[in-house]
Protein backbone atom coordinates (compact mmCIF):
# COMPACT_ATOMS: atom_id res chain seq x y z
CA UNK A 1 0.00 0.00 0.00
CA UNK A 2 1.41 3.37 -1.00
CA UNK A 3 2.15 5.97 1.65
CA UNK A 4 0.30 8.73 -0.20
CA UNK A 5 -3.34 8.99 -1.15
CA UNK A 6 -5.02 11.12 -3.82
CA UNK A 7 -8.41 12.70 -3.09
CA UNK A 8 -11.03 11.45 -5.58
CA UNK A 9 -12.92 14.75 -5.27
CA UNK A 10 -10.19 17.42 -5.51
CA UNK A 11 -7.07 15.52 -6.65
CA UNK A 12 -4.97 16.64 -3.68
CA UNK A 13 -2.04 14.36 -2.83
CA UNK A 14 -1.74 13.73 0.90
CA UNK A 15 -0.03 11.42 3.32
CA UNK A 16 -1.95 8.27 4.27
CA UNK A 17 -2.68 7.90 7.95
CA UNK A 18 -2.61 4.13 8.35
CA UNK A 19 -4.00 4.08 11.87
CA UNK A 20 -7.16 6.12 11.16
CA UNK A 21 -10.45 4.35 10.49
CA UNK A 22 -12.01 7.34 8.80
CA UNK A 23 -10.01 9.76 6.72
CA UNK A 24 -11.19 13.03 5.21
CA UNK A 25 -9.46 15.18 2.62
CA UNK A 26 -7.42 18.00 4.20
CA UNK A 27 -8.60 20.46 1.55
CA UNK A 28 -12.15 19.61 0.43
CA UNK A 29 -13.34 17.44 3.36
CA UNK A 30 -14.48 14.55 1.12
CA UNK A 31 -14.37 11.17 2.84
CA UNK A 32 -11.29 9.47 1.39
CA UNK A 33 -11.93 6.11 2.97
CA UNK A 34 -13.50 4.45 5.96
CA UNK A 35 -12.96 1.09 7.58
CA UNK A 36 -15.06 -0.60 10.24
CA UNK A 37 -14.35 -3.03 13.02
CA UNK A 38 -17.32 -5.15 11.88
CA UNK A 39 -16.62 -8.73 10.82
CA UNK A 40 -17.65 -10.39 7.56
CA UNK A 41 -20.01 -12.50 9.68
CA UNK A 42 -21.98 -9.51 10.92
CA UNK A 43 -22.22 -8.16 7.37
CA UNK A 44 -23.53 -11.56 6.19
CA UNK A 45 -26.03 -11.72 9.05
CA UNK A 46 -27.32 -8.24 8.20
CA UNK A 47 -27.45 -9.22 4.54
CA UNK A 48 -29.71 -12.22 5.26
CA UNK A 49 -31.88 -10.04 7.52
CA UNK A 50 -32.31 -7.47 4.78
CA UNK A 51 -33.03 -10.15 2.16
CA UNK A 52 -35.70 -11.79 4.33
CA UNK A 53 -37.36 -8.46 5.17
CA UNK A 54 -37.42 -7.43 1.51
CA UNK A 55 -38.96 -10.77 0.54
CA UNK A 56 -41.64 -10.50 3.26
CA UNK A 57 -42.45 -6.92 2.30
CA UNK A 58 -43.34 -8.11 -1.19
CA UNK A 59 -45.55 -11.00 -0.08
CA UNK A 60 -48.11 -9.12 1.99
CA UNK A 61 -50.15 -5.97 1.34
CA UNK A 62 -48.35 -2.70 1.82
CA UNK A 63 -51.46 -0.60 2.35
CA UNK A 64 -55.13 -1.57 2.75
CA UNK A 65 -57.87 0.86 1.81
CA UNK A 66 -61.50 0.52 2.93
CA UNK A 67 -64.16 2.53 1.19
CA UNK A 68 -67.91 1.89 1.48
CA UNK A 69 -67.39 -1.76 2.34
CA UNK A 70 -65.05 -2.33 -0.59
CA UNK A 71 -61.44 -3.21 0.22
CA UNK A 72 -58.39 -2.52 -1.94
CA UNK A 73 -54.84 -3.46 -1.14
CA UNK A 74 -51.53 -3.26 -2.94
CA UNK A 75 -47.92 -4.39 -2.86
CA UNK A 76 -44.95 -2.64 -4.45
CA UNK A 77 -45.29 -4.91 -7.48
CA UNK A 78 -49.00 -4.04 -7.58
CA UNK A 79 -48.21 -0.33 -7.61
CA UNK A 80 -45.76 -0.80 -10.49
CA UNK A 81 -48.26 -3.00 -12.33
CA UNK A 82 -51.06 -0.45 -12.05
CA UNK A 83 -48.74 2.21 -13.49
CA UNK A 84 -48.03 -0.16 -16.39
CA UNK A 85 -51.75 -0.84 -16.92
CA UNK A 86 -52.43 2.89 -16.95
CA UNK A 87 -49.98 3.26 -19.84
CA UNK A 88 -47.02 4.47 -17.78
CA UNK A 89 -44.81 1.39 -17.75
CA UNK A 90 -41.68 3.55 -17.69
CA UNK A 91 -42.66 5.06 -14.34
CA UNK A 92 -43.67 1.59 -13.11
CA UNK A 93 -40.24 0.26 -14.04
CA UNK A 94 -38.55 3.20 -12.31
CA UNK A 95 -40.58 2.61 -9.13
CA UNK A 96 -39.86 -1.13 -9.14
CA UNK A 97 -36.15 -0.64 -9.88
CA UNK A 98 -35.51 1.97 -7.19
CA UNK A 99 -37.56 0.33 -4.42
CA UNK A 100 -37.19 -3.43 -5.03
CA UNK A 101 -34.88 -4.56 -7.83
CA UNK A 102 -31.79 -2.42 -7.22
CA UNK A 103 -31.92 -2.86 -3.41
CA UNK A 104 -32.39 -6.62 -3.98
CA UNK A 105 -29.41 -6.68 -6.32
CA UNK A 106 -27.33 -4.80 -3.73
CA UNK A 107 -28.14 -7.25 -0.94
CA UNK A 108 -27.91 -10.32 -3.18
CA UNK A 109 -24.60 -9.48 -4.78
CA UNK A 110 -23.06 -8.46 -1.47
CA UNK A 111 -24.02 -11.84 0.02
CA UNK A 112 -22.73 -13.55 -3.11
CA UNK A 113 -19.26 -12.00 -2.77
CA UNK A 114 -19.03 -12.11 1.04
CA UNK A 115 -20.06 -15.75 1.59
CA UNK A 116 -17.01 -17.22 -0.25
CA UNK A 117 -14.69 -14.57 1.25
CA UNK A 118 -15.54 -15.89 4.67
CA UNK A 119 -13.86 -19.18 3.65
CA UNK A 120 -10.96 -17.33 2.00
CA UNK A 121 -12.30 -17.99 -1.47
CA UNK A 122 -13.32 -15.53 -4.14
CA UNK A 123 -16.64 -15.51 -5.94
CA UNK A 124 -16.66 -15.56 -9.74
CA UNK A 125 -16.79 -12.04 -11.19
CA UNK A 126 -16.35 -10.64 -7.67
CA UNK A 127 -14.73 -7.37 -8.79
CA UNK A 128 -17.29 -6.60 -11.51
CA UNK A 129 -20.16 -7.28 -9.12
CA UNK A 130 -18.72 -5.12 -6.37
CA UNK A 131 -18.10 -2.28 -8.82
CA UNK A 132 -21.67 -2.47 -10.16
CA UNK A 133 -22.98 -2.54 -6.61
CA UNK A 134 -21.06 0.63 -5.72
CA UNK A 135 -22.21 2.36 -8.88
CA UNK A 136 -25.89 1.51 -8.31
CA UNK A 137 -25.93 2.70 -4.70
CA UNK A 138 -27.41 6.17 -5.45
CA UNK A 139 -30.37 4.49 -7.20
CA UNK A 140 -31.68 2.54 -4.21
CA UNK A 141 -34.30 4.78 -2.61
CA UNK A 142 -36.16 2.88 0.13
CA UNK A 143 -36.13 5.82 2.56
CA UNK A 144 -37.62 8.11 -0.08
CA UNK A 145 -40.34 5.54 -0.72
CA UNK A 146 -41.26 5.45 2.98
CA UNK A 147 -41.83 9.21 2.98
CA UNK A 148 -43.78 8.94 -0.27
CA UNK A 149 -45.99 6.32 1.37
CA UNK A 150 -46.62 8.73 4.24
CA UNK A 151 -47.77 11.40 1.79
CA UNK A 152 -50.09 8.90 0.07
CA UNK A 153 -51.48 7.94 3.49
CA UNK A 154 -52.42 11.49 4.35
CA UNK A 155 -54.00 12.10 0.96
CA UNK A 156 -56.03 8.89 1.17
CA UNK A 157 -57.17 9.37 4.73
CA UNK A 158 -59.22 12.32 3.50
CA UNK A 159 -61.08 9.97 1.18
CA UNK A 160 -61.30 6.60 2.91
CA UNK A 161 -60.01 4.50 5.77
CA UNK A 162 -56.40 3.44 5.24
CA UNK A 163 -54.62 0.75 7.22
CA UNK A 164 -50.86 0.19 7.02
CA UNK A 165 -50.16 -3.41 5.97
CA UNK A 166 -47.61 -5.82 7.46
CA UNK A 167 -45.39 -5.17 4.46
CA UNK A 168 -45.04 -1.50 5.27
CA UNK A 169 -43.46 -2.41 8.61
CA UNK A 170 -41.27 -5.05 6.94
CA UNK A 171 -40.19 -2.53 4.33
CA UNK A 172 -39.43 0.06 7.01
CA UNK A 173 -37.27 -2.49 8.83
CA UNK A 174 -35.64 -3.39 5.50
CA UNK A 175 -34.78 0.28 4.98
CA UNK A 176 -32.89 0.34 8.29
CA UNK A 177 -31.13 -2.98 7.70
CA UNK A 178 -29.98 -1.88 4.23
CA UNK A 179 -28.64 1.37 5.70
CA UNK A 180 -26.81 -0.57 8.42
CA UNK A 181 -25.43 -3.02 5.86
CA UNK A 182 -24.15 -0.19 3.67
CA UNK A 183 -22.54 1.51 6.65
CA UNK A 184 -20.62 -1.59 7.83
CA UNK A 185 -19.39 -2.54 4.35
CA UNK A 186 -17.56 0.57 3.08
CA UNK A 187 -15.54 0.01 -0.09
CA UNK A 188 -12.17 0.18 1.66
CA UNK A 189 -13.31 -2.39 4.24
CA UNK A 190 -14.42 -4.77 1.49
CA UNK A 191 -10.96 -4.62 -0.11
CA UNK A 192 -9.35 -5.21 3.28
CA UNK A 193 -11.41 -8.39 3.56
CA UNK A 194 -10.39 -9.40 0.04
CA UNK A 195 -6.71 -8.74 0.74
CA UNK A 196 -6.99 -10.56 4.06
CA UNK A 197 -8.37 -13.62 2.31
CA UNK A 198 -5.21 -14.03 0.24
CA UNK A 199 -2.83 -16.81 1.04
CA UNK B 1 2.18 27.01 4.37
CA UNK B 2 2.38 23.57 2.81
CA UNK B 3 2.59 23.29 -0.96
CA UNK B 4 -0.47 21.98 -2.75
CA UNK B 5 0.33 18.96 -4.92
CA UNK B 6 -2.27 17.72 -7.39
CA UNK B 7 -2.32 14.07 -8.37
CA UNK B 8 -2.19 14.83 -12.08
CA UNK B 9 1.00 16.89 -11.66
CA UNK B 10 2.91 14.00 -10.15
CA UNK B 11 1.35 11.19 -12.22
CA UNK B 12 -0.89 9.77 -9.53
CA UNK B 13 -4.41 8.64 -10.42
CA UNK B 14 -7.29 7.61 -8.21
CA UNK B 15 -9.72 4.81 -9.08
CA UNK B 16 -13.28 6.17 -9.29
CA UNK B 17 -14.71 2.84 -8.12
CA UNK B 18 -12.54 1.66 -5.23
CA UNK B 19 -10.58 4.92 -4.61
CA UNK B 20 -7.25 3.20 -4.82
CA UNK B 21 -4.30 5.47 -5.58
CA UNK B 22 -2.46 4.28 -8.69
CA UNK B 23 0.70 5.47 -10.45
CA UNK B 24 0.03 6.47 -14.08
CA UNK B 25 2.05 4.46 -16.59
CA UNK B 26 2.52 6.57 -19.72
CA UNK B 27 -0.36 7.40 -22.03
CA UNK B 28 -1.97 3.96 -22.11
CA UNK B 29 -5.37 3.40 -20.56
CA UNK B 30 -4.88 2.42 -16.94
CA UNK B 31 -6.83 -0.25 -15.12
CA UNK B 32 -7.03 -0.34 -11.36
CA UNK B 33 -4.82 -3.20 -10.10
CA UNK B 34 -7.16 -3.70 -7.14
CA UNK B 35 -10.66 -3.74 -8.66
CA UNK B 36 -10.04 -3.76 -12.42
CA UNK B 37 -12.02 -0.60 -13.27
CA UNK B 38 -10.77 1.70 -16.02
CA UNK B 39 -9.13 4.77 -14.49
CA UNK B 40 -9.31 8.20 -16.07
CA UNK B 41 -7.41 11.32 -15.06
CA UNK B 42 -10.79 13.12 -15.24
CA UNK B 43 -14.19 11.65 -16.12
CA UNK B 44 -14.25 11.63 -19.95
CA UNK B 45 -16.55 14.25 -21.51
CA UNK B 46 -17.74 15.36 -18.09
CA UNK B 47 -18.68 18.95 -18.95
CA UNK B 48 -20.40 18.05 -22.24
CA UNK B 49 -22.39 15.15 -20.75
CA UNK B 50 -23.43 17.10 -17.67
CA UNK B 51 -24.46 20.17 -19.69
CA UNK B 52 -26.52 18.04 -22.09
CA UNK B 53 -28.33 16.26 -19.28
CA UNK B 54 -29.01 19.51 -17.41
CA UNK B 55 -30.34 21.17 -20.59
CA UNK B 56 -32.78 18.27 -21.17
CA UNK B 57 -33.83 18.31 -17.53
CA UNK B 58 -34.45 22.07 -17.65
CA UNK B 59 -36.69 21.61 -20.71
CA UNK B 60 -38.65 18.87 -18.97
CA UNK B 61 -39.03 20.96 -15.82
CA UNK B 62 -41.63 23.11 -17.62
CA UNK B 63 -44.14 20.35 -18.55
CA UNK B 64 -43.39 18.62 -15.25
CA UNK B 65 -44.84 21.62 -13.44
CA UNK B 66 -47.54 22.70 -15.90
CA UNK B 67 -49.11 19.38 -16.94
CA UNK B 68 -51.30 17.39 -14.55
CA UNK B 69 -49.54 14.53 -12.82
CA UNK B 70 -52.80 12.92 -11.76
CA UNK B 71 -56.50 12.87 -12.72
CA UNK B 72 -59.08 12.04 -10.06
CA UNK B 73 -62.59 10.90 -10.91
CA UNK B 74 -65.14 10.39 -8.15
CA UNK B 75 -68.92 10.30 -8.00
CA UNK B 76 -68.95 13.94 -6.98
CA UNK B 77 -66.21 15.57 -9.03
CA UNK B 78 -63.59 15.21 -11.74
CA UNK B 79 -60.32 16.88 -10.94
CA UNK B 80 -56.78 17.10 -12.18
CA UNK B 81 -53.74 17.80 -10.06
CA UNK B 82 -50.46 19.38 -11.04
CA UNK B 83 -47.64 19.09 -8.54
CA UNK B 84 -48.42 22.56 -7.19
CA UNK B 85 -52.18 21.99 -6.86
CA UNK B 86 -51.37 18.73 -5.02
CA UNK B 87 -49.42 20.82 -2.52
CA UNK B 88 -52.32 23.27 -2.20
CA UNK B 89 -54.81 20.47 -1.55
CA UNK B 90 -52.53 19.11 1.19
CA UNK B 91 -52.66 22.56 2.79
CA UNK B 92 -56.47 22.52 2.58
CA UNK B 93 -56.53 19.14 4.29
CA UNK B 94 -54.66 20.82 7.13
CA UNK B 95 -51.45 18.84 6.82
CA UNK B 96 -49.16 21.73 6.13
CA UNK B 97 -45.95 19.95 7.30
CA UNK B 98 -46.50 17.38 4.53
CA UNK B 99 -47.44 20.12 2.08
CA UNK B 100 -44.14 21.80 2.88
CA UNK B 101 -42.32 18.47 2.44
CA UNK B 102 -43.84 17.85 -1.00
CA UNK B 103 -43.30 21.47 -2.02
CA UNK B 104 -39.62 21.31 -1.11
CA UNK B 105 -39.00 17.83 -2.54
CA UNK B 106 -40.91 18.26 -5.80
CA UNK B 107 -40.61 21.92 -6.70
CA UNK B 108 -37.74 23.57 -4.79
CA UNK B 109 -35.21 20.71 -4.94
CA UNK B 110 -35.39 20.10 -8.73
CA UNK B 111 -35.18 23.85 -9.41
CA UNK B 112 -32.29 24.23 -6.98
CA UNK B 113 -30.50 21.31 -8.65
CA UNK B 114 -30.91 22.81 -12.12
CA UNK B 115 -29.72 26.25 -11.02
CA UNK B 116 -26.82 24.91 -8.97
CA UNK B 117 -25.57 22.60 -11.72
CA UNK B 118 -25.90 25.42 -14.27
CA UNK B 119 -23.91 27.71 -11.97
CA UNK B 120 -21.19 25.06 -11.59
CA UNK B 121 -20.97 24.50 -15.35
CA UNK B 122 -20.88 28.24 -16.11
CA UNK B 123 -18.09 28.79 -13.59
CA UNK B 124 -16.06 26.02 -15.28
CA UNK B 125 -16.65 27.38 -18.79
CA UNK B 126 -15.77 30.97 -17.84
CA UNK B 127 -12.41 29.77 -16.51
CA UNK B 128 -12.91 32.11 -13.59
CA UNK B 129 -13.43 29.39 -11.07
CA UNK B 130 -14.65 31.29 -8.03
CA UNK B 131 -14.10 29.68 -4.67
CA UNK B 132 -13.64 25.94 -5.33
CA UNK B 133 -14.45 25.00 -1.76
CA UNK B 134 -17.83 26.76 -1.87
CA UNK B 135 -18.63 25.33 -5.30
CA UNK B 136 -17.78 21.80 -4.19
CA UNK B 137 -19.96 22.17 -1.09
CA UNK B 138 -22.79 23.30 -3.38
CA UNK B 139 -22.26 20.24 -5.59
CA UNK B 140 -22.34 17.87 -2.62
CA UNK B 141 -25.57 19.44 -1.41
CA UNK B 142 -27.11 18.87 -4.85
CA UNK B 143 -25.91 15.28 -4.86
CA UNK B 144 -27.33 14.65 -1.40
CA UNK B 145 -30.79 16.14 -1.82
CA UNK B 146 -31.48 15.01 -5.40
CA UNK B 147 -32.89 11.60 -4.57
CA UNK B 148 -35.68 13.01 -2.36
CA UNK B 149 -37.52 14.36 -5.39
CA UNK B 150 -38.80 10.85 -6.17
CA UNK B 151 -41.13 11.14 -3.16
CA UNK B 152 -44.14 12.40 -5.11
CA UNK B 153 -43.76 9.69 -7.77
CA UNK B 154 -44.03 7.01 -5.08
CA UNK B 155 -47.05 8.72 -3.52
CA UNK B 156 -48.81 8.85 -6.90
CA UNK B 157 -48.05 5.19 -7.65
CA UNK B 158 -49.62 4.11 -4.36
CA UNK B 159 -52.68 6.31 -4.89
CA UNK B 160 -53.11 4.89 -8.39
CA UNK B 161 -52.92 1.29 -7.16
CA UNK B 162 -55.36 1.83 -4.29
CA UNK B 163 -58.03 4.20 -5.56
CA UNK B 164 -59.61 1.99 -8.20
CA UNK B 165 -63.08 1.47 -6.78
CA UNK B 166 -65.03 0.96 -9.99
CA UNK B 167 -67.57 3.67 -10.81
CA UNK B 168 -67.03 5.28 -7.43
CA UNK B 169 -63.56 6.69 -7.49
CA UNK B 170 -60.57 6.13 -9.69
CA UNK B 171 -57.31 7.80 -10.62
CA UNK B 172 -55.27 8.15 -13.78
CA UNK B 173 -51.70 9.26 -14.15
CA UNK B 174 -50.98 12.38 -16.21
CA UNK B 175 -48.16 13.21 -18.63
CA UNK B 176 -46.68 15.61 -16.09
CA UNK B 177 -45.60 12.62 -14.02
CA UNK B 178 -43.43 11.24 -16.81
CA UNK B 179 -41.81 14.66 -17.39
CA UNK B 180 -41.22 14.89 -13.64
CA UNK B 181 -39.54 11.45 -13.53
CA UNK B 182 -37.40 12.62 -16.45
CA UNK B 183 -36.24 15.67 -14.49
CA UNK B 184 -35.33 13.58 -11.44
CA UNK B 185 -33.48 10.87 -13.37
CA UNK B 186 -31.63 13.28 -15.70
CA UNK B 187 -30.46 15.53 -12.86
CA UNK B 188 -29.25 12.49 -10.89
CA UNK B 189 -27.32 11.28 -13.96
CA UNK B 190 -25.93 14.79 -14.46
CA UNK B 191 -24.63 14.88 -10.89
CA UNK B 192 -22.97 11.49 -11.43
CA UNK B 193 -21.25 12.54 -14.67
CA UNK B 194 -19.92 15.75 -13.15
CA UNK B 195 -16.25 15.62 -12.14
CA UNK B 196 -15.67 17.65 -8.97
CA UNK B 197 -11.93 17.73 -9.61
CA UNK B 198 -12.46 20.17 -12.50
CA UNK B 199 -13.43 22.79 -9.90
CA UNK B 200 -9.94 22.56 -8.40
CA UNK B 201 -7.90 22.28 -11.61
CA UNK B 202 -7.70 26.01 -12.29
CA UNK B 203 -6.31 26.64 -8.83
CA UNK B 204 -3.28 24.46 -9.39
CA UNK B 205 -2.62 26.10 -12.76
CA UNK B 206 -2.83 29.64 -11.40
Amino acid sequence: MSSVIVCHACDLVQRRNVAATRVRCARCDAELYRTTSASIDSAIALGWTAALLLLLSNLYPLVVLQLNGATRETTLFGAALSLYLDGYGVIGALVLLTTVLIPAFQVGSLLYVLLPLRHRRRAKRQNELFRTLTRLRPWALPEVFMLGALVAFVKLSALAQVIPGISLFCYGAFMFSLAALTSITPTEQFWHWVEGSRG
Amino acid sequence: MTTVVMGRRVGLLVCAQCRNTVRASGAVAVRCPRCGAAIHLRKPGSIATTSGLIACAALLYVPANLLPVMYEHTMFYDDSDTIMSGVVSLVHEGSWPLALLVFVASIVVPLLKLLAMAALLVSLMRKSPGNPLQLCKLFRLVEFIGRWSMLDVYAISLLLALVQVRSYAFIHVGLGAIAFCGVVVLTMLAAQSFDERLLWDHQADG
